[in-house]
């Protein structure tokens, strides 16, 4: 399943889907055919209605990511989504008792192992060697009562389309499509995999989970330095590192260590779901206490305590490879739930979207020094304080110094010169159609509905944030920039190609 | 905004009323609630196996079909009505596409589609279109694919009269300015820079090459030649080639009026006159020889790895077999590559795979994933045996049911929105299959039987005619890769911008090719420049040449000036005086005889210097004007530049081995820049920009030269005054005798 669907994407999309103007009206034509309830358990879930073709979408979204990991089980919220397609103790086993000692067996052999192998001095290679023999002999004793996939596999075989899942640093989510007269199967399977999630095949799929990390960040040139970028922009909180984790956890977390992730992090009163389709409420919200009213109760987590303290210093870190050079540069900002968040939205789109944006403007139609530039908010997440980035795709021949000082000198612009009145206008005409056009696809509306009530309590945050666009003055945009965009909190991270190519000779200049 | 308002209205209400009044559906669905409530709340409790739960069949509905009209002049027009939303999106879907464009000119198809927007039109510059529309939140884009071109458009309802004119004259009216071919030119430039640095590039990329042959329309790859030799001219000839009426299906869909819009189009296409028709499919495809090849990456901790082999097309009766095939090898989660190679062991990601069809020409057999170094070996052993299990193993009952329903249940969402229900006509229309093939679809895949299946594996899978490429850190390898017999290395060396494009064949790496041969339009450019000069009869009749001026050169001390004499006699003797404050210095280059006297007296040039300076003498502006017409000298049109405000036509000139690159202005003929590669102590780039032009003695030439080496300024030259045809000396070009 996906890990860290790009922040730059979702940003993006989700700044075209708010809208503006005439909220009372537009409000309430969707509460007409919204609804929302919390369990008794304090699950929150909400119904779209949309009757075009017997089809439903849904989104579940977890409010944990790898924000609230700690050293040595980093890697673990994105772990436990992979888990979360394994099954439950009635869906994926051919006898569940018999597979839950199995199990047991499998994470007391493991404990032992992983004891063995990472003592500090005395290490008995022997040992380990034999711990670990009997470690992978209960693996393949518990793989016996497995059905592959089985999750999967009713979903397929229903006509499921679109399943998967992601994790970032703030949120976990989950999400398919279904044909609307298998409503009450989904009800049924999706409160399973919460209710009793079995951690079978882990250790097996704690290798798929490093084989991505080898494919995302290892072996790709942005994906190195954006781990790099990130662990350099935050000292204290765990945006620092990268959702994917980090090789020595992900070689040693435990079964065991997911349990107690999810017995802490995944309780009702932590989760919504949103579902949008062809759904008749009265009928389905019975279906959906009764299946969803099973998850127990549990309090809800702590909040996470760490605050990242002021940078006041210049960070930068340089990756010298084979690859092309890639320029990235982030501000530190407030959380989205700040009264500026409306002000940052503004800039993104000023300064990145569309041929008209400042960016493109300057970076890669006039200087021709970028092919691609943009500054978006939310990185890595957007929940707690995070980054302002830019990031500009270097020009075949120029170099990562120009587009740094071509995007120094729009930032000062912000800066220094008040917001020309049309250009505002066109960011706020956009954002409004954007809404409309967002509105088309069930899948997608699933998702924001279930994110804005995750992160504001209230899914009718989508209009009210529109509310707070449409406000948003040139004076905004100049002190939000000022406040922001300073050099001590700036942290840069950078390909220098160790292999730069020159522009062809008698080609583009 | 207040019609953006009212329109949300209705679209909430178009909501409800949409399915119909009464749907008797919800009927059984409250009923069939009721009794699960009840069944809840007795002695058999909830569902506890997913088996419990009955499945009520799904509502029928019908998805409303297009209307579909021709014009005369052969344009098909579809027209969808959709009034959930205040938007209106249209499509001129055109045929022809990248597979129709000469090998030589590969990449053309991202700039012409690129600049066919951004160029703007005759009368709107591409930027003014951006910011009418943008303003308006609305959209009019180009894009080009492998058999189409299309302009698109979406708009607000309310924006759509005033849009659809733009639409149309970028239909009609590209305007291709040449700052937008540049800029899509180094857009093209870039991405091919950056096509090595991402695996997984390289092994799509480079597996479609082994499956279609590289110089196959359907894989080849664009390089900085064939971007260079694109010129506007090129763009404009594909235009006109095929945006014909004949050659277009247009399509609309949105909050709109059916007859009025209809009406608008033919009043805007009726009287289009026809062209001439597209051609068919090409099926120039030579696939590559069964084997191993291998592509070195080094930074990379994962192995990609893909097998590749010919596919279908979709009008092959075997068709519906190969989709349940390939859902048995590669659904999601639950075919048999994910549950081997992801679930059960542990070695990808992801992996996927399946003997691909397309519409009109073959698609390719393709089996992939990516491992970590460590197991590359062993997965290309696991995948190869997934790949032979098609041809060998039963599709067991179970698998068989599990594929069709897959299929069948999902079916509903291909056409779960009119949107989708007007591309699957376009689609149908394009491709000229009967508009009834997806109305068919179910009833052919329910046809499907575990024998098919199995034959359609034997037939279209053939495990010993694979094309296996890796793509990895073979160092890290568990084994080498030649465990598996004899291995092809490709090579992925980007050729070198300037350099002549690169033989793209599998195992072969680049090959030199030869000289460029020059081109007509080269050689018209040429005679253009020599026209400027004052005519090639003219330039034939000069026997020498003595040149007297200043010349400031830059030097680490400061600029320095000097005054200058040279005096050639073609073809290949040249005698350079300058008086420096040091010092006169005098520099002899002749068959004869190559040196220096200065103050320090008189001394040999060495050798490599005395070839740079043959060089240059080769490709002196009026040497150069001699030879047209030589075949040892060939001028090849290529890029089109801007020199300061002028769209200058780059010209490469080769002259007897010797280039140099001619910057000329097309217009006048006018030599506004020479750029030539000099080698000797200061190797690099040697740019001369012709600042002023004077006439002297009949003869238009340079009378004012800025010189920069490696982009830094290295000096001035002015001309003052021109002999033609002077006296020489006898011993001009000799050597004093030592003293």
């Amino acid at each position: 399943m996906r890990a860290r669907r790009t922040r730059l994407g979702l940003v993006m999309a989700l700044l075209t889907f708010i809208a503006a103007t005439a909220f009372a009206q537009d409000l309430a034509s969707f509460e007409k055919r919204t609804s929302t309830r919390k369990l008794a358990n304090g699950l929150t879930v909400i119904i779209s209605e949309r009757h075009d073709a017997p089809v439903f979408s849904y989104a579940t979204i977890v409010n944990t990511g790898s924000a609230q990991e700690v050293p040595g089980i980093t890697g673990l919220a994105h772990m436990f989504e992979h888990m979360a397609f394994k099954g439950s103790d009635r869906v994926g086993t051919k006898d569940w008792p018999a597979e839950q000692k199995a199990l047991q067996k499998v994470e007391e052999a493991y404990a032992a192992y992983d004891k063995a192998n990472h003592v500090m001095t005395g290490r008995d290679d022997a040992k380990v060697k034999e711990l670990e023999k009997a470690w992978r002999d209960a693996i393949a004793e518990a793989d016996k009562y497995v059905v592959d996939n089985e999750f999967s596999t009713i979903v397929d075989r229903a006509g499921g389309v679109g399943m998967n899942a992601f994790t970032n640093a703030d949120e976990t989510a989950y999400f398919f499509s279904l044909p609307s007269n298998r409503f009450e199967m989904w009800a049924f399977l999706e409160s399973e995999r919460f209710r009793h999630p079995v951690f079978r095949q882990f250790y097996k799929e704690r290798d798929v989970v490093f084989e991505e990390r080898r494919m995302r960040t290892e072996s790709s040139p942005v994906g190195r330095l954006v781990e790099q970028f990130l662990s350099t922009a935050f000292i204290a909180h765990p945006y620092g590192t990268g959702t994917i984790g980090w090789p020595s956890d992900l070689h040693s977390f435990s079964a065991t260590d997911a349990t107690n992730f999810f017995n802490k992090y995944y309780v009702p009163a932590n989760m919504v779901i949103s579902i949008v389709g062809d759904v008749n409420p009265n009928e389905a919200w019975p279906i959906i206490e009764k299946y969803f009213g099973r998850l127990p109760n549990s309090p809800l987590p702590d909040t996470l305590r760490t605050v990242e303290p002021p940078q006041n210093a210049e960070r930068i870190a340089i990756l010298r490879e084979g690859a092309q050079p890639f320029y990235l540069e982030g501000y530190h900002r407030p959380a989205v739930t700040s009264p500026d968040n409306a002000t940052f939205d503004v800039i993104s789109i000023l300064m990145s979207a569309g041929r008209t944006s400042r960016l493109y403007k300057t970076l890669v139609r006039d200087k021709k020094i970028a092919v691609q530039a943009a500054g978006f908010n939310g990185f890595p997440g957007e929940k707690y304080p995070h980054l302002f980035a830019f990031f500009g795709v270097t020009a075949q021949g120029h170099s990562n110094d120009e587009v740094s000082a071509a995007i120094a000198e729009e930032v000062d612009k912000l800066k220094k010169e008040d917001v020309p009145a049309d250009e505002l206008q066109s960011v706020k005409t956009r954002v409004k159609a954007g809404l409309i056009r967002q509105l088309d696809d069930n899948s997608d509306l699933a998702l924001q509905l279930a994110q804005y009530q995750t992160n504001f309590g209230d899914w009718r945050e989508i209009f009210h944030e529109v509310e707070r666009i449409d406000k948003v003055t040139a004076a905004d945009v100049k002190r939000v920039a000022n406040e922001t965009f300073v050099p001590s909190h700036r942290t840069i991270a950078k390909i220098e190609s160790t292999r730069p190519t020159a522009a062809p000779k008698g080609g583009t200049q | 905004m207040r019609s953006l308002r009212e329109i949300r209205w209705q679209m909430a209400d178009g909501r409800w009323q949409g399915g119909g009044a009464v749907r008797p559906s919800a009927v059984r669905h409250l009923l069939l609630a009721a009794s699960l409530l009840l069944l809840a709340a007795g002695a058999f409790g909830q569902a506890t196996s997913v088996n419990d739960i009955k499945t009520p069949p799904l509502r029928s509905f019908s998805m409303p079909q297009p209307k579909r009209v021709q014009l005369s002049n052969g344009m098909v027009i579809f027209l969808m009505e959709d009034h959930d939303l205040p938007l209106v999106r249209g499509t001129a879907l055109i045929r022809g596409g990248s597979r129709d464009v000469p090998a030589n000119k590969a990449g053309l198809m991202g700039i012409y589609s690129q600049s066919w927007r951004t160029g703007g039109t005759t009368t709107k510059t591409g930027d003014d279109l951006d910011q009418f529309l943008e303003s308006r939140a609305a959209r009019v884009e180009t894009s080009g694919s492998t058999a189409s071109t299309s302009v698109s458009m979406d708009v607000l309802k309310e924006d759509f009269d005033t849009v659809f004119p733009i639409w149309v004259d970028v239909l009609r009216n590209p305007a291709f300015r040449q700052d937008k071919i540049d800029l899509a030119k180094t857009q093209a430039n870039t991405a091919i820079s950056r096509r090595n640095d991402e695996p997984g590039g390289i092994i799509g990329r480079e597996a479609a090459k082994l499956g279609y042959g590289a110089d196959s329309p359907y894989a080849r790859q664009s390089e900085y030649a064939t971007i260079a030799s694109i010129t506007r001219d090129d763009l404009v000839a594909f235009h006109n080639a095929y945006v014909h009426p004949n050659n277009i299906i247009v399509s609309f869909i949105g909050d709109f009026d059916s007859a009025k819009i209809e009406k608008k189009l033919r009043d805007t296409f009726g009287s289009w006159a026809k062209g001439p028709q597209a051609p068919k499919a090409t099926q120039d495809i030579t696939p590559a020889k069964p084997g191993t090849y291998f592509i070195a990456k080094d930074d990379v901790t994962q192995a990609n790895i893909s097998f590749v082999s010919p596919g279908v097309t979709r009008d092959n009766p075997d068709y519906y077999a190969l989709q349940v095939l390939n859902e048995v090898f590669s659904n999601g989660f639950s075919g048999r590559l994910m549950q081997e190679l992801r679930s059960r062991r542990g070695l990808t990601y992801g992996v996927s795979g399946g003997v691909g069809a397309n519409w009109d020409y073959p698609g390719l057999f393709r089996a992939g994933m990516a491992t970590k170094s460590s197991t590359t070996l062993e997965s290309v052993d696991a995948l190869r045996g997934e790949i032979a299990k098609l041809t060998t193993a039963p599709v067991t009952p179970e698998e068989l049911s599990l594929a069709k329903e897959s299929i069948l249940n999902a079916f509903v969402f291909t056409r779960d929105t009119r949107g989708k229900a007007l591309d699957q006509q376009v689609l149908l229309e394009f491709y000229g299959f009967p508009k009834d093939y997806y109305e068919k679809y179910p009833s052919q895949i329910e046809k499907v039987t575990a024998a098919d299946v199995e034959r359609v594996g034997k037939k279209y899978v053939h495990p010993d005619q694979l094309a296996l490429l890796v793509v990895g850190n073979q160092k890290d390898f568990e084994k080498p890769l030649s465990t598996l017999g004899n291995v092809t290395t490709i090579d992925i060396t980007i050729p070198e911008p300037g350099a002549a494009p690169a033989k793209p064949g599998a195992g072969g790496g680049a090959a030199m090719a030869a000289p460029a041969a020059g081109n007509a339009e080269g050689l018209a450019l040429a005679n253009k420049v020599a026209d400027f000069v004052g005519g090639k009869a003219k330039v034939d009749a000069v026997q020498a040449v003595k040149r007297s001026g200043s010349m400031k050169a830059v030097t680490p001390q400061g600029e320095m000036e000097m005054e200058m004499t040279t005096v050639a006699q073609y073809p290949n003797s040249v005698k350079v005086v300058m008086n420096t404050p040091m010092g006169s210095i005098t520099r002899v280059i002749s068959p004869q005889a190559a040196f220096m006297i200065g103050p320090m007296g008189t001394q040999d040039i060495p050798s490599s210097q005395r070839d740079q300076a043959s060089s240059d003498m080769k490709t002196e502006l009026l040497t150069v004007i001699k030879n047209i017409g030589n075949p040892k000298y060939t001028f090849s049109a290529g890029a089109t530049e801007k020199v300061g405000t002028v769209d200058a036509r780059v010209v490469e000139v080769n002259a007897d081995g010797a280039t140099v690159k001619w910057y000329v202005d097309p217009a006048t003929g006018k030599l506004l820049r020479t750029v030539s590669h000099a080698g000797g102590p200061m190797p690099g780039d040697a740019v001369s920009e012709y600042t002023e032009w004077k006439t002297f003695n009949g003869l238009n030439l340079p009378s004012a030269t800025i010189i920069t080496r490696n982009g830094e300024k290295a000096g001035e030259m002015h001309v003052s005054n021109v002999e033609l045809n002077p006296t020489i000396d006898a011993n001009e070009f000799a050597k004093p005798p030592a003293q």
